[in-house]
Parts: structure tokens; sequence; C-alpha cells
């Protein structure tokens, strides 16, 4: 990307959003806002703007399934993620959000994935906490956790074998 | 007017909630709580949906002591927001059964109302969780599954 148009996108994300990328750790919530809609969004163009260089990014899950799990360091790593990694296993992604937080320079997000399997077109559909920090007014650090075990059964497209789990005891029975 | 939790009352909680500390969580839960675990229940028996304070007793009480022993909680992240509060821990624990240690991260995303605990929702990395709680590898890999691009991933 050009350095006018990663200005433009600069600027126009922060536009939208009502705020401008600052450089101290106190980020107003306008920011926070437009960053998390920027992520939501899967368009890096827009979305690496709000990043650091040394974006510390993480994804919590089994990385033989879910290739892209795993730590990744530095802004054109997670853009690669976002850009090319992810979609090699998902497209069509929609992230609908439950629960957002803001605190400070920190934010929590909890929300609803769903996307189409590139190999074969099923629909997934996984919550996915995500836990984000601001450092000079970019996102230095990302953890992102999924019920990673219901996620991959879905990738996969069945059951996974557990063997020797444990039987549910009498007085352990679970209402769901 | 909203009301603001404080740092406080959130370690309050899973000071009680690691303790499985029955009169400290009755006091802290509100009766009509509502309580998730995202995850497969066969292998971890704590996972579901709980209705009302007397279910999370006897989660928090009877099923996870009966599971996990020595439980310990590291706040990696505290997101505290209004009535609502987000954070990202790891947890360890000694499994009962056999005496192994586990660890794994968890998302707690918890709602207060009239100062008390009234939902919370948790994510786990369960293939992660099952996993150790298990002993072994999970076998994901089977000659149906689809072929993907090779994607080299550095840890």
């Amino acid at each position: 990307m050009s350095q006018a148009l990663r200005t433009q996108v600069t600027v126009q994300a922060a536009t939208q959003a009502g705020a401008e990328p600052n450089g101290t750790d106190v980020v107003e919530p306008a920011l926070v806002e437009a960053y998390f809609k920027a992520f939501a969004s899967r368009d890096p163009a827009v979305f690496g703007a709000y990043l650091h260089d040394d974006v510390v990014w993480t994804i919590s899950g089994p990385i033989d399934v879910i290739p892209y799990c795993g730590t990744h360091r530095g802004k054109a790593a997670v853009i690669d993620v976002m850009a090319r990694r992810a979609r090699n296993l998902l497209r069509d992604v929609k992230v609908k959000r439950e629960k957002f937080l803001i605190d400070g320079n920190r934010g929590a997000a909890l929300t609803r994935l769903t996307g189409r399997l590139a190999d074969d077109s099923r629909i997934v559909s996984y919550r996915v906490a995500n836990f984000f920090r601001f450092q000079d007014g970019k996102v230095i650090e990302n953890v992102s956790l999924m019920d990673s075990f219901d996620a991959a059964e879905q990738v996969l497209g069945h059951a996974i074998e557990v063997g020797d789990a444990p039987p549910l005891a009498d007085d352990n029975l679970v209402i769901l | 007017m909203a009301h603001t939790v404080t740092r406080q009352v959130v370690d309050a909680f899973y000071d009680a909630y690691m303790k499985g500390d029955r009169d400290q969580l009755t006091a802290m839960l509100h009766d009509d709580v509502q309580w998730s675990i995202s995850g497969p229940i066969s292998v971890l028996l704590y996972c579901g949906e709980r209705h009302g304070k007397a279910q999370v007793l006897e989660l928090a009480c009877s099923i996870l002591p009966s599971v996990l022993a020595d439980l310990k909680v590291r706040h990696e992240s505290v997101v505290i927001n209004g009535d609502g509060v987000a954070t990202l821990n790891r947890l360890t624990a000694r499994r009962r059964s056999d005496g192994r240690q586990i660890g794994y991260r968890f998302a707690h995303f918890i709602r207060f109302q009239d100062g008390k605990v009234i939902e919370t929702l948790s994510i786990i990395d369960t293939f992660d969780a099952a996993e150790q709680m298990l002993g072994h590898s999970l076998a994901v890999r089977d000659e149906e599954a689809p072929q993907r691009v090779p994607d080299l991933v550095l840890l």
C-alpha cells in the first residue's frame, strides 16, 4: 500500500469514528470503536492503520486444524494473517458483537464469528473473545480466545474422538 | 445510573470462586444468575449452562472441586466498564483424580446487577484444556479431512 493510500485510509478510518490515533496511552472510546469496526470488517487496508509496528497477535487454538492460530509478531505478519492466511480457511467472515468493553487503554469483545469454509463452503460459527491493548494510539497486543474444541469440530466436519473421556458421575448431571 | 464495579469486587469474586467459598459466593451471586461455560461436557464436566444461585453454587462448590483442586487464576487482562467486567486469565489447577497439573487460558465476561453477579460467559481454549484433561493429544487428522494450503506457522 502506498504512503498516500495509507494516510488516506488512516484519516478515513479516524474520520468515520470521529477520532484519530494519538500519541498517548489515553485511548478515546471512539478510537477503540473505530478499531474494532475495522477489525470486524476484515479489510486489512483499513484494519492495518490501527496496528502498532510491534504488535503481538495471539490466536489460541490448534494450528493443525486452524492454521492461522499461534502468535504473530509485527504489523506485516498480522496483516498477512488477516489478508491471506485466515482467508485460506474462511471466507465471508461476519463478526457479530455480543459484548464490548473499554477501560483505559484496554478493550475486550465477545463476538460470534460466522464464516464459510474455503474448501467446501460449509458454514461455521463460534464465539471468539478478543482482548486488546493500545500503546501510542495503536494496537500493540491482541489475544483471541475461542471455544477451540467446538471450532475444530466444525472445521473438520466431524466429532473429535476423545477416547477415554471421564464418565459423567451420577452427581455430575449437567443441564444444558 | 449504572453501578461501576471496582477491582476490589472483581478480586473478591475470583477469590470466592477459586476457593469454592459457598458463603462468599452466596453473598455475591444474584438470585437469577445465569452462568455459561462453552465447551465439551464429556471432557470438561463443568461446562454447560446453569440458571439460578443454587445451580451455580453446586457448580462452584461441588462439581468444579470434584474435578480440579488447588485452583489458581492469574489475570492477564482486566477490563471494567460500568456493570460489565471482562477478564483474560490463566487457570492452573491439579486434576483431582491423578494429581496432574493442568493450565489453560479462559476469558470471562461478567455482568453485575444490584452489586451482584447476574451473568457470566466463559470462553475456554477448550481444545487445549481437553487435551490436558485427557492427558493425550486429540487425533484430528483423518483421510477425509480436506487438503489445505501448506501454511508455516512460527510460534
